[in-house]
């Protein structure tokens, strides 16, 4: 009685553990950080505790603190982002070791940065990594770090929900242009005033991108209806891409890249007069991420987070800053000149474009006001806004002081958001982090409202006296920012490894639970335990755990991921090579093997065709073309067996369900009328096909009878089976169990595949089909051991073997069916199918299940722990992901499958058990 | 040598014919000049390697391979009265299509590329793999078309048990797994290009073969040595 009682709470405890280990593992591993839906505005700044009046000293500083958070430094922007530059395609080769051909073509950049020491510079930039060009824009744009799901990503629409410096542009009046990648377009729909966007799909092509951006960034120098205009180059990546960094391709696109700063540089500098269109512009040349040598990028490598941005203002800056911020580091050129390189964050980029604009700054940005950066912006006014004397120190403390007003609003901005963070996100920082940032905070601040009233007392005085503590306000507020930058950047871009490996803990905990339920339900009649069990490890056994674990294995390259359908179809037809010499040696079921080895041949080229709907190139039409010349897609032929084989395997399907309906069934129950139920469907969904098939005279036939009710109908009666059956599970009273097993089975399925069929399509009986000779096949073939006498008990005993290749197949057809696992769309589809491919699996017996879920666990322990060994590598960002999601839904899925299975079938399978055996006895 | 046969011959149901190591040795010795002889040929004298032109690099390694097999192997026959020597070459160029139909069947079940630019590769290496495993598929389909009552040399066993199926049957196996394991790279970004179709698979078969080679020779010494002990 006990053990009856375990044997039914056996599934639920398994789906409890599982649920809770993909819980914890997903704490660990799915770097959250939720994005807030919050924005900055103007008026936000008078919670600020920098309020500008109390130190601003002239009413032109009172008249822009009108305007917006901080004193506007620059009215134009220029951005050209020039992808994937690497540091030293614009760092002089005096920085290197050697001279590589690739290095000093943008010479236009190095000579103004030598020459003209403080109104250009050359920063070298270090992103945070993923570094793919969507997450780097999106992360230059919010200021803040990568999200690790991103959500809105997968769905298709990339569209940043976050606040972000060109919302914060849009709002604040600023008229945007962009030309060059669509992916900004992609990001920003409706931001832009004007926008050229040229697709950056095609890699192989170096060139459309840049010569839009070419043909439309001259002219859009000389207009005046634009604030801010960006460039997205993509040559210098595309050439990474195909021919590698140290290529002809790319020198010449740095060539050409170099001509066209030139001119663009000569454009703006001859219209930087006073009054000029450009008085007041600033030119960012910049990389969004550099690149490996052999073009790749997205990971966290040196050469992939290294890129550059080179800064320059029209007009010289009055100071020079402190050496305190000064972070450059010069070298003597081979001709020599001076080149000096300075050092920032990416992360500072939306927030010290924003400061210089004098914008609100992004509400989630982390970032700070880099000051050599917001340095070069000080000519435009700092000039007339001191009388004060003509020495530089009372200019620079001006600055100085401005800055640390700056950098005290950035504080407060960091500030409100990690608070708001922490108090609406689930997964925030800890107690004593956010203590510390809030300590620090204070301490900054406190020592401001100590500045702010020296300075007003000294406004009158010396300001010599002022530099000192300045100095030590601007420290402070530095070390508050880059103490909360650290925190964030571990908080959200490092995985918590003692969550994973709990979670993974848990998940072998259940895999024993798996074993221990399999040893118990086992034992009452002996039947043969896979696991060092009476009979050995057979030939079977190992070639299934083999298979097991290469499949497993597979898991821990992001290649063989990309790749899954067809490593599983591979592993299948092994399994089926196997089988059919297993069948040559034995001299019997030939004909059973080769049918699965055909059915493997079809399902992989079916997976091949379901490939190439994602990549848009299609290279495997183009190339199935050429061998399907016979039957060329218009051709009738060809279009008249796409619409009649559907219908034809759909009545296949019912003939089949007919006759086992009529093989197993004495009389008519329940199960019987419910099987009427799924014929009912079918021919209903035959219909529906018809009606809408191109066949015109058919369609016409069917067009009276409502189409759009069909699908309902099917859905309902699904719906209803599945009600009675359930009724009938209550009440009924089972004879024969075998018979009544395999009649249950057979009416679930047909209750469930009616509506699966209806929804994934034309392709849905087919699959079915496929399915369901595969199944026939597996099972014909496990028993292909066991006597022929036997073969009526034959359903009750497993082998490994077809587990394996029942779960493989079941992968299969996932892929077949056209699934591609990052692509979510089909998010309900592909569950259905799920449902679909486990639920068929109840054709194995109870007894089997287990070990079917048993492999299924296998592999979907390894591939969380998978994901732990691949820490390092940051394509884990885009690719397991979403990978990882799924498996986790899937899994959960099947166990809850087989819940309701034990609970479906369970429930006199004791009895029956003991009675089998007593007969066999 | 002789006596050995002829003794033998008196047992109908083990009529096997015995090999020493050194013949064992000799022959393996052969095989692999067959191997490698075409590989050195069309690397230094045409200039062809696997990587650049597989299709006539295949082609010239599957002929040559095939006529030494078949030539050594057919040396060996069960009984030399019924089946002759030119008979036996005759069944082993008849088997040599018939493997490579398997074979290629075989790989496009597992994923090989099914197209028209791929069609001479996967004919040229489906006959190369065939001529690897010629005698074994000869010995396969002719037990398979006729019941065992094939009077051939080799009776296709799950077990061999004598020297001469150890020599046959263990480097065709091993060719095949070694194709089988030349396939992992193929799906990795590597790209290199010998992770084409059928390049890699070709070098696992080759691999494979050799060291089933070394093994069965091993097998052969260790039968040899079994059978004094028990003699």
């Amino acid at each position: 009685m006990e053990g009856r009682w375990w044997r039914r709470w056996y599934p639920w405890v398994i789906l409890v553990v599982h649920v809770l280990a993909i819980l914890i593992f997903t704490r660990g591993f799915l770097l959250t950080r939720t994005d807030l839906p919050f924005y900055s505005h103007c008026s936000d700044i008078s919670q600020s505790p920098c309020s500008f009046s109390e130190n601003c000293r002239d009413a032109n500083d009172t008249a822009s603190a009108a305007s917006c958070w901080t004193k506007p430094a620059a009215d134009r922007l220029v951005i050209i982002v020039l992808d994937a530059l690497r540091i030293d395609f614009v760092a002089p080769s005096s920085f290197y070791q050697e001279k590589k051909p690739w290095m000093d073509r943008l010479t236009v950049l190095q000579n103004l940065a030598s020459t003209r020491r403080s109104s250009a510079k050359i920063f070298k930039a270090i992103a945070d990594p993923p570094t793919t060009s969507l997450q780097r824009l999106k992360g230059l744009t919010t200021g803040g770090l990568p999200t690790f799901i991103d959500v809105g990503n997968s769905f298709g629409a990339p569209a940043i929900v976050e606040d972000n410096l060109i919302h914060q542009l849009v709002q604040n009046g600023k008229r945007v242009v962009m030309m060059g990648d669509d992916t900004w377009t992609q990001l920003f729909p409706n931001h832009f005033n004007k926008s050229y966007p040229y697709p950056s799909f095609n890699v192989k092509d170096l060139h459309t991108v840049d010569n839009g951006c070419i043909e439309h960034l001259l002219p859009s120098l000389y207009e005046e209806d634009w604030d801010v205009l960006i460039a997205h180059f993509l040559g210098v990546d595309h050439a990474g891409h195909i021919f590698g960094v140290d290529s002809v391709p790319m020198v010449e696109k740095l060539d050409q890249y170099n001509r066209v700063l030139q001119h663009v540089i000569e454009v703006l500098e001859s219209q930087s007069g006073p009054g000029g269109l450009h008085e007041n512009t600033l030119l960012l040349v910049m990389g969004d991420h550099g690149q490996t040598l052999n073009g790749d990028h997205g990971g966290g490598g040196a050469e992939e987070v290294e890129t550059s941005i080179f800064a320059m203002s029209f007009k010289e800056p009055p100071l020079s800053i402190p050496s305190g911020l000064d972070t450059s580091f010069c070298k003597v050129d081979s001709d020599g000149k001076e080149i000096c390189i300075s050092n920032m964050e990416q992360l500072d980029f939306a927030v010290t474009v924003s400061a210089l604009l004098g914008i609100p700054f992004p509400f989630g940005s982390i970032g700070r006001v880099n000051a050599e950066l917001y340095a070069l912006g000080a000519g435009t006014w700092n000039l007339e806004g001191t009388g004060m004397g003509n020495r530089d120190a009372p200019k620079l403390e001006h600055w100085l002081l401005n800055y640390a007003k700056v950098l005290c609003i950035n504080s407060w901005q960091v500030k409100r958001y990690i608070d708001v963070y922490s108090a609406s996100s689930v997964i925030g920082f800890s107690f004593e982090d956010l203590l510390h940032v809030s300590d620090k905070y204070f301490q900054a601040e406190e020592s401001w409202k100590h500045t702010t009233k020296n300075s007003l007392l000294h406004r009158e005085g010396s300001y010599h006296s002022m530099l000192p503590s300045v100095t030590r306000q601007i420290d402070a507020f530095v070390n508050f920012l880059s103490y909360v930058s650290e925190l964030a950047r571990s908080k959200w871009t490092e995985f918590n490894l003692k969550m994973m490996g709990i979670g993974i803990g848990t998940m072998l905990l259940s895999i024993f639970i798996i074993l221990f339920a399999i040893r118990r339900v086992n034992r009452p009649h002996g039947t043969f335990l896979p696991f060092g069990g009476d009979s050995g490890i057979s030939f079977e056994v190992m070639s299934a755990f083999l298979v097991v674990a290469i499949r497993a294995c597979s898991f821990l390259s992001n290649s063989y991921i990309l790749e899954e359908g067809k490593v599983a179809s591979f592993l299948l037809a092994t399994t089926g090579i196997i089988n059919l010499r297993h069948a040559v040696m034995k001299r019997k079921m030939l004909f059973e093997a080769t049918s699965f080895l055909l059915l493997i041949f079809i399902l992989r080229l079916t997976i091949e065709v379901g490939m190439s709907k994602q990549a848009a190139t299609s290279l495997f039409m183009n190339a199935s073309s050429s061998w399907m010349t016979g039957i060329a897609p218009g051709h009738p032929v060809w279009r008249l067996m796409t619409e009649i084989g559907p219908i034809l395997a759909l009545f296949l399907l019912g003939y089949l369900l007919y006759r086992t309906t009529i093989a197993c069934s004495s009389s008519w129950g329940i199960w019987e009328f419910s099987t009427m139920g799924t014929f009912s469907s079918f021919l209903l969904i035959a219909v529906h096909w018809g009606s809408e098939s191109n066949l015109q005279q058919l369609a016409i036939l069917l067009q009276g009878i409502g189409k759009g009710y069909i699908p309902i109908i099917v859905y309902a009666t699904g719906l209803g089976q599945l009600l009675l059956m359930t009724f009938g599970q209550l009440f009924s009273e089972a004879i024969d169990y075998k018979r009544s097993l395999v009649m249950k089975t057979v009416a679930v399925l047909g209750a469930c595949s009616s509506t699966i069929i209806i929804l994934s399509g034309k392709q849905g009986s087919l699959i079915a089909l496929a399915l369901i000779i595969g199944g026939y096949c597996i099972i014909r073939l496990g028993n292909i051991e066991d006597d022929v006498v036997d073969r009526a008990n034959g359903i009750l005993t497993f082998n490994p073997l077809a587990v394996t290749q029942w779960n493989l197949l079941a992968v299969c057809l996932f892929f077949a069916t056209g699934h591609w696992f990052d692509e979510f769309v089909l998010v309900r589809q592909a569950l259905l199918l799920t449902i679909d491919t486990f639920g068929f699996s109840l054709i194995l017996p109870v007894l089997g299940l287990p070990l079917l879920a048993l492999s299924q666990y296998f592999i979907g322990r390894t591939d969380n722990g998978k994901d732990s060994f691949l820490k390092q590598m940051s394509q884990v960002w885009g690719l397991f992901a979403p990978k990882f999601v799924f498996d986790a839904v899937g899994l959960v899925l099947t166990d809850v499958c087989i819940c309701l299975a034990s609970l479906f079938y369970s429930g006199r399978l004791v009895d029956a058990t003991q009675q089998n055996q007593m007969t066999g006895k | 040598m002789k006596e050995e046969k002829k003794q033998k011959k008196k047992e109908p149901k083990t009529t096997t014919p015995s090999v020493s190591p050194p013949q064992a040795f000799l022959v393996h010795l052969v095989c692999g000049l067959g191997l490698a002889a075409p590989l050195w040929v069309a690397h230094n004298l045409f200039s062809l390697t696997l990587v650049s032109d597989p299709s006539s690099t295949l082609r010239l390694i599957w002929v040559v391979k095939t006529v030494v097999m078949i030539l050594v192997y057919s040396s060996f026959r069960q009984n030399p009265e019924q089946c002759s020597y030119s008979r036996a070459v005759g069944r082993g160029i008849l088997a040599l299509p018939v493997g490579a139909l398997v074979s290629a069947l075989g790989a496009m079940a597992l994923g090989a590329p099914v197209g028209s630019q791929y069609l001479a590769k996967t004919i040229n290496w489906s006959l190369f793999m065939s001529s690897l495993t010629v005698i074994c598929a000869r010995g396969f389909c002719i037990w398979l078309i006729m019941d065992r009552l094939a009077t051939d040399i080799c009776t296709y066993q799950v077990r061999p048990n004598g020297a001469l199926e150890y020599m046959i049957c263990i480097p065709a196996h091993g060719a095949i797994i070694g194709g089988w394991l030349g396939a992992w790279p193929m799906p990795l970004d590597w790209e290199r290009p010998w992770q084409e179709w059928p390049i890699c698979v070709t070098y696992g078969a080759i691999m494979g073969y050799l060291v089933s080679t070394i093994a069965s020779f091993g097998f052969v010494v260790a039968h040899r040595r079994h059978r004094l002990k028990g003699d």
